[in-house]
């Protein structure tokens, strides 16, 4: 198959992470997961991405502030003239870092909040941080370094948008998400928690929608709405293996930052095969790329060229079968489950936060004899 | 507020955190900031080449006047083109 190029890079530097949010996209077995790349491994993928035809770099973790090479590894990214795109939680960044980032040739920032409110964001992360972050946000904007403010949304916080809105151009962002929760590894463990009411979900979008006119040309403000309440499946990485290469911070090259969660996917390792190889031919990056693997309903289906019937790593967590029709997609036979889910009692449960601790232990139940 | 049609005294500039690049994969230029690498065709491209905070926008019209001709749809497009920019914070 004839592949057009990637465009854009998402390196997972670390999986260490001071928070715990609820919703993380890492794996939930992380914490078996301790190697990571060096900072010549990350030289060199950064000029194989650019010679690829990669050009915007995302560097993120965990934490990716925890390497204390992040510095170095910027310098190197924009010696390939990468767009560096730094995603963080803002935790122990200091105004002398960020200067060297900037120096090194950083280009914009996207700064996490868990909410517009202190005690719902600490909640969340499982971490007193949230007055930290608010301080890290305005030093940022000090600096004059363009800033976009990222609140995953779900049924705790989605009341409160309105806040996260006003706090958002209190800070000075440029550009405001507010990104309903996709439920992948810890977000789907903790779904009873997050799931939106679809009320919620419409009266907070049209909040979003309000103030994004109301603040045009000032700050832009996003929304993007939860795929359960949609009716139609999100277009997932702009359709697998057509623009995007995810890095774990061991070096396993994906297709998406959930991908690992389906079973049965040998995935290839930079470390062991260039990124044009692993792009053009390694069996993971073609597994779902093109139409030949769908099935019905999506084989015939028009809509398979805007949404590339969905998002595979749901499909195989709520089918068992990642070829299968996207279940958030309404004409799915699998649609049931994710209406279903948006009744699902919590009442009874603990959430889980994405500790080592709760890693380790998801690990060995999967693990042991019987379970 | 923002959204009113630009003054010929601006003096647009890319905004920080957006840069202009030649995509080595077709040659095209193409504008990047975080959530996407715009393409730019020709004309927009020799706009946003011009756009470094010291031509006026009445300057700009006038330079890329002279370079493509005298047709009055430059000077209502190229304002069109970078206000619409401005709205997106792209340029300032």
């Amino acid at each position: 198959m004839n592949t057009s190029p990637p465009r854009s890079l998402v390196a997972e530097l670390t999986y260490r992470c001071p928070l715990g949010c609820l919703y993380c996209s890492n794996p939930l077995d992380f914490a078996k997961r301790r190697a990571e790349l060096s900072t010549g491994d990350w030289s060199r993928i950064f000029a194989q991405a650019a010679a690829l035809g990669v050009l915007q770099l995302h560097l993120t973790g965990g934490e990716p502030l925890l390497r204390d090479d992040l510095t170095e590894l910027t310098a190197a990214a924009r010696a390939c003239d990468l767009y560096i795109n730094l995603i963080t939680s803002g935790v122990g960044l200091t105004e002398a870092r960020l200067d060297a980032f900037r120096a090194a040739g950083l280009d914009h920032v996207q700064l996490s909040l868990q909410d517009g409110d202190e005690a719902g964001a600490d909640y969340v992360a499982g971490a007193g941080v949230h007055r930290r972050k608010l301080a890290v946000a305005r030093m940022i904007a000090r600096m004059k370094i363009p800033l976009t403010l990222n609140f995953v949304v779900h049924r705790l916080n989605l009341d409160r948008v309105g806040a996260m809105i006003d706090l958002a151009a209190e800070l000075g962002a440029r550009r405001v998400e507010l990104a309903s929760v996709q439920f992948h590894g810890w977000a789907l463990l903790n779904r009873a928690h997050l799931m939106p009411t679809p009320e919620q979900n419409d009266r907070a979008e049209a909040i979003a929608r309000g103030a994004a006119e109301r603040l045009r040309g000032l700050m832009e403000v996003v929304f993007v709405r939860n795929d359960y309440l949609a009716g139609r499946p999100k277009q997932c990485m702009g359709g697998w293996g057509r623009g995007t290469i995810v890095i774990d911070p061991a070096g396993r090259a994906m297709p998406c930052q959930a991908a690992a969660s389906i079973a049965g996917l040998e995935f290839p390792n930079v470390r062991t095969a260039t990124l044009g190889e692993i792009w053009r031919d390694s069996a993971v990056f073609n597994a779902f790329r093109g139409y030949d693997w769908m099935r019905e309903p999506c084989r015939q289906c028009p809509e398979r060229e805007r949404d590339f019937g969905g998002c595979r790593c749901q499909a195989f967590a709520l089918t068992g079968d990642a070829a299968a029709a996207d279940p958030a997609c309404e004409f799915s036979p699998h649609h049931r489950t994710v209406i279903s889910a948006r009744t699902e009692l919590s009442e009874r449960i603990n959430p889980v936060y994405r500790t080592a601790r709760s890693s380790r232990d998801i690990f060995h139940r999967n693990n042991s004899p019987g379970g | 507020m923002n959204s009113d049609a630009p003054d010929g005294g601006w003096r647009p500039r890319l905004a920080a955190g957006v840069r202009l690049r030649v995509d080595p994969a077709d040659g095209r230029e193409r504008l990047l900031f975080p959530e996407a690498a715009l393409e730019l065709n020709e004309t927009a491209a020799a706009i946003v080449r011009l756009c470094d905070g010291r031509r006026s926008l009445a300057e700009i019209v006038g330079e890329l006047t002279g370079r493509y001709g005298t047709t009055g749809a430059i000077a209502r497009e190229t304002a069109e083109f970078l206000g619409a920019m401005r709205e997106r914070r792209l340029v300032e």
